[in-house]
Order: structure tokens, then C-alpha cells, then sequence
């Protein structure tokens, strides 16, 4: 009970934020963006054809008037029809899916592995294995993630290279293709996010290692193996809970669009950046409020997350 | 106080060594964060002579036929239509510098000038309202951002900076914000806040200049960040407009890689590779340097 009053304070609280972005990206995307009127009229418009989609498209009214119409349709969940003339809830409701069971693998992966090569790296610091992992994380992050892309994808689905996968595409009708499509995809997103993951987690660790309280507890004669869980990586949790939480609203929108675009998976990542390209604003609108909502989502779930692993944390 | 020089005896370092001497003296034992700022130094010199136009001036033309292989004259060979690559990627390193120099500049300063103005105010509206500022343009997915801002300037050859510039700084602004909260509590804050120096020369005189370490790593990480986004940003087709850079040479292999032909693709990536790599280890350096609770 404490909890729910908790988040949905957190909720209210998270208001100025939504309208701050939803105004900076109404004014950029929609105000400022692209003009659709010819795009939607046939050859030789004539003035009254063009008044009228100008109409249509709400372009005749004030800039304040427009957004309020824009916060009407983020509260009532109804972003109107898209330019292919599809609703826009239902081009959401099948390009979401898609991206998430394309970016979660490489997702976990990434976090998952960083994580133990981290560990590994912080528990046996200063010695060969540290300064390994650490040189190839260093060199993980300094390679574009394009190159890497390109760099799977000759390795692995060309005919210069193993040719083992398919070269871009999407199919998810059986296990055995969605295994075949996503695996360029996740080994590129993972190989990313590998060097910056464990650089990240093996700081935190070290700087956990070399407090006060994990000295006193190895001059108390603890096994230390016990004192590495027990108090080093349980005080590294909040840490790690912020870093995965917060690279969530960014990895479902930012690393899903070059990959999306790049492999031609049909995923809201790929909707999202030909909606850019041509305007179409009643998708912008509802990926732009989706991203705003799911950003507030997290940082309230992350505070709740603080408090599951740390009493000493209270919500007020 | 002066050091007293004995004859045989190394001099006893002077007590009151400032964090730039005792950095730059770490920096210079830093083997390799020496290494990687003679790298970063061939690289400017480099683009410092397609500046003034000592070099790589024949990028645009057609010198040769298509997939030209490596030769004398061809150093990497030529592309698709028969451009030479060398020419093209060396054209590029200038390219990066620009976006990399011009986006850290800005962003480092806006950062510094707003991040200081939340921390110093902190608790007030000011902060608020900056606060509030830097959650909004973080909660903004980075890549529709820029397009955005590309496509609100319509083709401008800006965009692109103007768009990684307003949202790269937020990162610095939140750690100078921090800094500062601290700072503003010291106590010769308080003394010139009691000899009456305004606050803006407080912020800027006394404030400001002991962040300067912080800045100097910020700028370096968005630096390595900038050229980065530029070579994504520019595959999007959302980058340079005028000229050549590595993402745009990227994006001209991704239809040669499938037919076999990697040599665009290769000059592009190994050459990016080697200035971001050369300038992370120089930020890694810089960071150990200034560092106080690192003793060197």
C-alpha cells in the first residue's frame, strides 16, 4: 500500500517531465518538421484541395491549440491514423513486439556478460586477466557500432565469410528462423555494449572493494569469498539496478534504429525513422509520448527497486 | 618559500605544486597515454594539412576506374567510381576533428556555464528549471533528436553539431552541477560572498576554474563521442552534408562490402578506429592524472 501511494506520487511528480518532452518534440517534429501537404495530395492540387488537407492535418490552427489536441490524444490513447493510412495503436501494437524480442537478447547478454567479466576482472585485479579483460573492453568501445554491424555481418552472412546466417531480413514463424535472423543482430548489440558494460561495473566494483568496512571485515579473518558477495557486490546492487534501468528508454528506441534500419526488420525502430524521413507526425507523436511515458515508468520502478535492496532506503 | 638546491641532492619539490604541475608531470610517466597523444598528434597534423590544403585536395575526383586495387598511385585503391580512398580518407580525419572539436567546445562550455549556474543556485527556480531542462532532453531518444533538429533546419550543414551540441552537454552540466554544490560551501566561497564579490564573478572567477579538471575529461569523452554519432548519424543520411567523413564512407561500402570489395570500408574503420582508441586512452590518462586520490 505504502509502496503504490509511493509510485503514484512518483507518477504525478513525473508530469513536468512528460510535458516538458512531449512540448521540445512537438516543437522540433511536428511545428518545425516536415510539411505533409503535397506528400498526402495527387499531382496539380488546386488552393481549395490543399486548404482542405491543410485542415485535415490541423496545420490552419495556433501552435498551443495543436499541442493541447496532442496531450488530448496521449491521454486518451488515440493517435489517429498513420500516412499508409493504418491506425497508428495497431502499427505499434506490431512493430513493438518485434523489437523486443529482437533487442532483449543482446540486451541481457550484454549486461549479463559485462557483468562477470567485471567481476572477474575486479577479483583478480592487477593481474594479467584484469588487464586483458580491460584492454579489450577499451577496444570494444572504441569501434563504431556501425563497423560492428558491418563487421558480423561479413564474418557471418556473407559469402566471403561463414555465410551462416541470413544477410538482413526478419522472419519469426518458427524458432528455428527467428534463431537464424536474430543472431547477427544480438551479437552485434552485445559485442557494443560488452566493453562500456564492463568498464562500468568493474569501476564500481573496485571502488566497493576498497572501502573501510571490507577491510575491517577481512581483519575480522572473513572467508573471502563470503566478503566479495556479501558485502562488496550486494553494496554494488543500487548501482547496477540504475545502470540497467536507465539504458532501458534508450535501448528501446535508440539501438533498435540503426540496427532495425540497417538489417530492414520491420520493428518500431525502423517505423520511427521513416516516419522521421517523411513527416509523419501521428506516429512521431505517439513513439515521442511512448518514450516520455516509459522514461517515467522507470525512474519510479527504479526507486521501488532501491528499496527492495537496500532498507535503509525509505520512500517519502 | 624557496627550494634550497644542494650540490648531488634532487631538489625537494615545492610544497605548493598545483594540480596542473603534478598532473602533467603524472601524465608524462603515463607510458601510454604518451603513446596515444603522439598518435592523436599525427591525426591533427594530418587534418591540419588538408586545412590548408597541403593534402588529400583531389577527394571529389574521378583519378581512376572502379575497385581499383592497391597501388603507387592508389594507396588504399579507389571506390565504386573511382575515387581514390586514401585521398577521401584522410579528407575525413579533418572532418572528424571539425565535428569532434567544434561539439566538445560547445557542449563543455554550455555544460560548465549551466551545470554551474543549477549547483550554485541550488534549491532556487534556477536549479529547477535546469534540472528539469537536463531531465527532458535525456528522456528524448538521442537519434530521433537529431533528426528532428535536422529536419527543423531543413538541409542545414549544422544540424547535425547544433544537435549533438544540446544534448552532449547535459552529462557535463549534471557533473559540474555536483562539483559545484560542493565548492559553494568551501569556505572561500563564503569569504568572498562576506567581502562582498558578486556572485557572478564568483561563479565564474573562484568556482568555475576549480572545475576545470572535470571539464577537461568531459570535453575529450565528447570528443571520441561526437565522431562516433557522426559516422551513425551520417549512414542515417542525418550527418555531413558537404563534404566527406568517415560515416559517409561507410555508408558508400555497406553496397561494396556484399560484392566483395572491403577497401573502402577498411581505410574508413581502421582509420576512425585508431583516433578513438588513441584519444580514449588519452582521456583515461588525463582522468589518472588529475586524479587526486591517485598519488603519483
Amino acid at each position: 500500500m505504502e509502496i503504490l501511494q509511493y509510485a503514484l506520487r512518483k507518477l504525478i511528480g513525473g508530469l513536468p517531465l512528460i510535458i516538458g518532452v512531449t512540448l521540445v518534440s512537438f516543437a522540433l517534429m511536428v511545428y518545425f518538421g516536415p510539411d505533409q501537404t503535397y506528400l498526402l495530395l495527387g499531382k496539380n492540387p488546386t488552393p481549395e484541395q490543399i486548404l482542405e488537407v491543410r485542415q485535415q492535418l490541423g496545420y490552419d490552427q495556433p501552435f498551443l491549440q495543436r499541442y493541447l489536441g496532442f496531450l488530448r490524444e496521449i491521454v486518451t490513447l488515440d493517435f489517429g491514423t498513420a500516412s499508409t493510412g493504418e491506425r497508428v495503436t495497431e502499427l505499434l501494437a506490431k512493430t513493438i513486439p518485434v523489437s523486443l524480442i529482437l533487442i532483449l537478447p543482446g540486451f541481457i547478454l550484454g549486461h549479463v556478460v559485462g557483468l562477470l567479466l567485471a567481476l572477474a576482472a575486479a577479483y583478480w585485479r592487477g593481474r594479467w586477466l584484469d588487464k586483458l579483460i580491460m584492454a579489450v573492453a577499451v577496444t570494444g568501445m572504441s569501434v563504431s557500432f556501425l563497423i560492428v554491424i558491418i563487421g558480423f555481418q561479413i564474418v557471418l552472412s556473407s559469402s566471403d565469410g561463414l555465410d551462416l546466417f541470413p544477410v538482413r531480413g526478419w522472419n519469426a514463424s518458427s524458432l528455428a528462423s527467428y534463431l537464424s535472423y536474430v543472431t547477427v543482430p544480438t551479437l552485434a548489440t552485445m559485442f557494443v555494449a560488452l566493453g562500456y558494460e564492463t568498464r562500468f561495473y568493474r569501476s564500481i566494483i573496485v571502488e566497493e572493494m576498497s572501502r573501510d568496512h571490507v577491510r575491517t571485515a577481512r581483519a575480522f579473518g572473513l572467508p573471502e569469498s563470503r566478503i566479495f558477495f556479501r558485502n562488496i557486490l550486494k553494496n554494488c546492487l543500487i548501482p547496477i539496478i540504475t545502470r540497467i534501468m536507465f539504458s532501458i528508454p534508450q535501448v528501446a528506441i535508440g539501438g533498435a534504429l540503426l540496427i532495425e534500419s540497417y538489417f530492414g526488420i520491420p520493428g518500431i525502430g525502423k517505423a520511427t525513422y521513416e516516419a522521421i524521413i517523411t513527416g509523419d507526425q501521428p506516429v512521431l507523436k505517439a513513439v515521442v509520448s511512448l518514450t516520455a511515458i516509459l522514461f517515467v515508468l522507470v525512474v519510479v520502478l527504479t526507486d521501488i527497486l532501491y528499496r527492495a535492496v537496500d532498507p535503509r532506503v525509505t520512500l517519502k | 618559500m624557496s627550494a634550497v638546491a644542494l650540490p648531488g641532492v634532487a631538489p625537494v619539490r615545492a610544497r605548493g605544486e598545483s594540480l596542473w604541475r603534478k598532473a602533467s608531470r603524472k601524465f608524462a610517466r603515463d607510458r601510454l597515454g604518451m603513446v596515444a597523444l603522439g598518435v592523436v598528434l599525427i591525426y591533427f597534423l594530418a587534418a591540419v594539412g588538408v586545412w590548408l590544403g597541403w593534402w588529400a585536395m583531389g577527394w571529389p575526383d574521378l583519378s581512376g576506374t572502379k575497385w581499383e586495387p592497391v597501388s603507387g598511385t592508389h594507396w588504399f585503391g579507389t571506390n565504386i567510381i573511382g575515387q581514390d580512398i586514401f585521398d577521401r580518407a584522410i579528407y575525413s580525419t579533418a572532418t572528424a576533428f571539425e565535428v569532434g572539436l567544434i561539439v566538445a567546445l560547445a557542449a563543455t562550455g554550455i555544460g560548465a556555464v549551466l551545470g554551474a549556474f543549477a549547483g550554485f543556485f541550488a534549491g532556487s527556480w534556477i536549479d529547477e528549471v535546469l534540472v528539469w531542462l537536463m531531465g527532458v532532453l535525456d528522456a528524448i531518444p538521442f537519434y530521433l533528436f537529431v533528426a528532428a533538429v535536422a529536419y527543423a533546419l531543413t538541409d542545414n550543414p549544422w544540424a547535425m553539431h547544433l544537435a549533438m551540441i544540446s544534448t552532449f552537454w547535459v552529462g557535463t552540466g549534471r557533473l559540474i552541477r555536483g562539483e559545484v554544490i560542493k565548492l559553494r560551501g568551501m569556505e572561500y566561497v563564503e569569504a568572498a560572498h562576506s567581502i562582498g564579490v558578486p556572485e557572478v564573478v564568483i561563479i565564474f572567477r573562484h568556482i568555475l576554474p576549480n572545475t576545470s579538471h572535470i571539464l577537461l575529461v568531459q570535453a575529450s569523452v565528447m570528443f571520441v563521442g561526437a565522431i562516433k554519432a557522426e559516422v551513425i548519424l551520417s549512414f542515417l543520411g542525418l550527418g555531413i552534408k558537404d563534404g566527406m567523413s568517415w560515416g559517409l564512407m561507410i555508408d558508400e561500402s555497406t553496397k561494396e562490402v556484399l560484392a566483395g570489395f572491403y577497401n573502402n570500408f577498411l581505410a574508413a574503420s581502421l582509420l576512425m578506429f585508431g583516433l578513438v582508441m588513441a584519444f580514449n586512452a588519452v582521456a583515461d590518462a588525463l582522468q589518472d592524472a588529475l586524479d587526486p586520490r591517485k598519488v603519483g
